[in-house]
């Protein structure tokens, strides 16, 4: 007893791993182990005896696991895109402040996939993912930016705009679209000899705004997009602070009103009646207003998330509010910084302040947040960047990479247990009772198999599909692949049986009466079973080639739904293949080590039950 | 052999129409009217019951309302018209293309020349190499060229064709820019004679390499299987125990009987030239057949579809029997009627 317990010690995954591939039971001496090693034991042997298909089944394993657990840590927002986030380049850089500005910090400007900064000498850094398309690249600082000292800066969804200390605008980044062409009102004012002192300068999608100590208040950009035609009449003046949202902006008076004052009525220009008095900030996310009134209550409207209205349990009341793609970060009087909203880039999870610091100044748009604490110590949260970087709609390519091929390993295994199970069943009955069921299976396998594979498995998805939901179509895409895909295993398995048939356990077993049904399946069917574990690790790689074929020319599982076939679909344009690479790379590398492996393992598998085939 | 051929002839001719009415009966899931076509352009100028009237004369006439056997009966050509005539498949009629606007019979032969052009280079340049190689990696077996040379096929066939375009694409045509990315042809130009050759085949050379290279793995492996066995008989032991030089004794006494398992696949290959490659056709913007085949499913030229597919599914059948009377006419030994 005791010495059992005391055999039965070490990590209990190691021994559940020992006992599932090596069998349980006691050691035995190399003399007892040659008499009792049972077949699948030599099989396992023989197959562990290969470097090849140890290292195969690995990576395999790893694969699998990464796909089936990747998925619980990642999920998958069918819905998710953002244009602000299309085509990034892989990597986690997109808050890498540089360590000279971080030490002399003047105010941060965070964009979409990247960030801009000042220092107290006035001089711009850039940092992150700059290249908004080929040839715009906020990094490219104008010479004459580079030269002036900068007292603020902002960046928007492709340019960047920034003043100096005479009060003189620059704008660089896409300037096609009107970015650059400042407002006649604007014009007027710098032209007028006196120096404009401004206070504030923000920058939306396309559009500019900035407001002047005197409380003037300007702004210009496209004007096909964003509602900047025309101010109001009335809030050209005595303007405390402006926020920028998707496109339009807000403003806040110095009377404590937040106000709407483009010309359009859409979601954001109905300012709800609580927030026209009191209020002392406000923000924006990109699809959302808020103002904080003097008691602490945040107000929001325009088209937020459900999130982007529950405020966290805090202590104290709000002071001040900050908006960043569709999140707030607020802070209160007693010091607390809190954030809610959005949190797939953990944006809203705010990172716990050092001892003793308070916060100056905070910093959050799009899906960056820095903070700066009285220590002069600059904390950063929120979006690093994309390990994988991300496809033409925005979306994380990680993280359709770990959905993608739960989707294609899922189609691969159902189909090819589909596959398994019609052709061990046809197979099976035609092997064994011959004759006229032969016949007739037979011809049915030759039909089904004399059908040009790829053709008929396009029309039948063209067909079918386009009446079918996404869902459906997964459905689909595995019973195409399974039913199509059996006669190959049938012709196998009838084989093996005609030749099992005869042998003497089989006439033994008819002998003592056991039913026919029984013979077969109880009996044939597991001396054959090794055939089949082959066949169908084979056609697993291949059922998973098919269906990313499938899916590639736009006939398989269609977007959104992820899998590694259609995430390449498209990619065969020099754009795509030089310019974004990752686009392609990723998907690609993954499918095919998959499926290197799984036909390693299958090849491993077949030498191992047959060593006679190992030595061709 | 004969009656055997003529068996398989009867049989193939029986299978053909059993897939031929599962595909029909798949074209009628799709909801089209050609009665309600064929009667748009006059449509104006008729008062609605004249129209009603002449529209349900017009599918009494086209037998739109009959069962669904009669229907696939005149489409094939095996039952006449309501008018008495004989105008099916088996007459030569393949259907009309909408998205051409003409017969299919006029739309397929360019991108079938160009298929069959394609796979026929491909064909001898695979040959060219798996053959060689198959027979060297089985001669010295077991050695680090063998171990190479194995590794690689199985990613040859393990790796789905279009991810090998993509990545020939991205070194040979956009970063060595050695070849054009995709096309048939210089655009704007309209060369005759060998400019036009020359042209043509610098734009299918990395296609070309591409379907080359993906057919090595399999082809390379089974050679190299077919070899090994070869080489472990008893008469290649014998001619090495008479003295012959080792040259002799793999390409006379190994390779001429390596050949007969080789040469079923070649035939079953040649076979395929016809049918084009989809996925190479399409990467690579080439006006093939695979190419037409899917173009027709986008543009929803479902006729056109369904005269390709009962022409890839004739390849098939043939292909399958020709397969398998080669087995016995490269080795007699094999007695297909058994």
């Amino acid at each position: 007893m005791n010495e059992t317990m005391k055999k039965d010690k070490g990590f209990f995954l190691t021994r559940w791993a020992k006992r599932l591939f090596f069998g349980g039971g006691r050691e035995l001496s190399f003399m007892e182990e040659e008499a009792l090693q049972s077949p699948m034991r030599t099989i396992i042997k023989n197959f562990f005896s290969k470097p090849l298909s140890r290292i195969a089944l690995g990576v395999f394993i790893a694969i699998f696991l990464f796909v089936i657990i990747g998925p619980l840590f990642m999920p998958l927002d069918l819905s998710y895109q953002d244009n602000t986030q299309k085509n990034v380049a892989p990597g986690l850089n997109m808050m890498s402040v540089p360590r000279e500005l971080e030490s002399n910090l003047r105010t941060i400007a965070p964009g979409t996939t990247f960030g801009a900064g000042l220092d107290k000498e006035g001089k711009v850094y850039t940092w992150g993912y700059t290249r908004i398309t080929e040839t715009i690249n906020l990094a490219a600082i104008p010479p004459e930016v580079r030269e002036a000292r900068m007292v603020d800066l902002a960046v928007g969804y492709d340019h960047a705009v920034s003043v100096d200390e005479e009060g003189k605008v620059y704008v660089w980044g896409n300037t096609r679209l009107d970015q650059a062409k400042l407002s006649k009102p604007l014009q007027e004012a710098l032209e007028s000899g006196e120096p404009l002192k401004f206070k504030q300068l923000e920058a939306g999608n396309q559009f500019s705004a900035a407001v002047t100590e005197d409380g003037r208040l300007f702004v210009w950009g496209n004007s096909n997009l964003n509602d900047v035609r025309r101010i109001k009449k009335g809030y050209d003046t005595n303007i405390k602070k402006v926020t920028t949202n998707i496109n339009t902006y807000l403003v806040l008076t110095n009377d404590g009103e937040a106000a709407y004052v483009g010309t359009q009525s859409n979601a954001f220009s109905k300012v709800p009646e609580a927030a026209r008095t009191g209020v002392v900030d406000i923000a924006s996310t990109g699809f959302s207003n808020a103002a904080l009134k003097e008691d602490g209550s945040v107000i929001i409207w325009g088209n937020p998330a459900p999130a982007e209205r529950e405020l966290p349990p805090h202590e104290g009341k709000l002071v001040r509010i900050w908006g960043g793609r569709n999140h707030y970060v607020g802070l209160t009087d007693s010091g607390q910084l809190i954030a809610w909203g959005n949190n797939t880039f953990n944006q809203s999870v705010v990172p716990a302040l050092s001892e003793g610091a308070q916060v100056v100044e905070v910093f959050s748009g799009y899906y960056q947040n820095y903070m700066l604490d009285s220590n002069g110590k600059l904390t950063k949260w929120g979006l690093k960047g994309y390990l994988l970087g991300t496809d033409h709609l925005g979306r994380d390519i990680l993280n359709r990479i770990v959905n993608g091929g739960r989707v294609t390993m899922t189609v691969g295994a159902i189909s090819v247990v589909i596959s398994l199970i019609i052709g061990v069943i046809i197979g099976g009955l035609a092997g064994y009772f011959g004759s006229y069921v032969d016949l007739v299976l037979m011809r049915v396998a030759e039909i089904v198999g004399g059908l040009p594979f790829l053709p008929f498995a396009l029309i039948l998805s063209a067909i079918i599909g386009s009446r079918l939901t996404t869902e459906q179509r997964v459905y689909l895409i595995m019973f195409v692949l399974g039913i199509l895909s059996w006669p190959g295993l049938a012709r196998l398995v009838r084989a093996q049986i005609l030749a099992t048939r005869e042998m003497e356990f089989v006439t033994a077993a008819k002998a003592m009466g056991v039913r026919e049904n029984s013979i077969v399946f109880r009996h044939i069917i597991p001396n054959v079973i090794s055939v089949i574990i082959v066949n169908a690790t084979l056609s697993f790689a291949s059922a998973m080639l098919i269906e990313s074929t499938l899916s590639y020319l736009g006939f398989g599982i269609s977007p959104p739904t992820p899998t590694w076939g259609n995430m390449l679909t498209g990619s065969n344009n020099s754009i795509i293949i030089q310019q974004y690479w990752w686009r392609w790379v990723f998907p690609a590398i993954i499918l095919s080590v998959c499926t290197i492996c799984i036909n390693l393992i299958g090849d491993g598998l077949r030498d191992a039950i047959d060593p006679k085939s190992a030595e061709r | 052999m004969k009656k055997y051929i003529a068996l398989r002839f009867v049989y193939i001719i029986f299978v053909f129409l059993i897939i031929s009415l599962l595909m029909f009966m798949l074209y009628n899931q799709i909801p089209t009217d050609p009665a309600r076509m064929e009667l748009e352009p006059v449509r104006r100028e008729l008062k609605p019951a004249e129209y009603q009237e002449l529209y349900l004369r017009l599918r009494e006439q086209l037998g739109l309302d009959d069962p669904l056997l009669m229907r696939y009966g005149r489409w094939m050509g095996i039952l006449p018209e309501k008018n008495g005539s004989w105008n099916g498949l088996l007459q030569g009629n393949f259907g009309y293309s909408n998205f051409y606007k003409k017969p299919v019979i006029d739309v397929i032969p360019e991108p079938m020349f160009n298929t069959v052009f394609i796979n026929i280079f491909a064909t001898i340049m695979a040959l060219g190499i798996t053959i060689p190689l198959g027979i060297r990696t089985a001669v010295k077996k077991n050695t680090r060229f063998d171990g190479t040379v194995q590794v690689i096929s199985v990613v040859g066939y393990s790796v789905p064709v279009f991810i090998i375009s993509l990545v020939f694409i991205y070194f040979f045509a956009v970063i060595f820019r050695i070849f054009p990315v995709m096309g048939m042809k210089t655009p704007g130009t309209n060369y005759t004679g060998l400019r036009f050759v020359v042209d043509r085949l610098y734009y299918l050379a990395l296609p070309l390499i591409v379907l080359t290279f993906a057919s090595l793995g399999g082809m390379t492996r089974y050679v190299r299987a077919a070899m090994i066995e070869s080489l472990s008989m008893d008469y290649v032991r014998t001619a090495r125990a008479k003295g012959l030089r080792e040259k002799t004794v793999i390409y006379s006494h190994a390779w001429r009987n390596a050949l007969l398992p080789v040469i079923t696949v070649v035939i079953g290959w040649f076979i395929g030239i016809f049918s084009g490659s989809v996925i190479i056709e399409n990467t690579f913007s080439l006006n093939g057949m695979g190419k037409l085949y899917i173009d027709g499913l986008n543009n929803l030229d479902y006729e056109l579809v369904l005269a390709m597919q009962m022409f890839y599914t004739i390849i098939s059948l043939v292909g399958i029997l020709i397969t398998d009377l080669s087995y016995g006419l490269v080795d007699p030994r094999v007695r297909v009627n058994k």
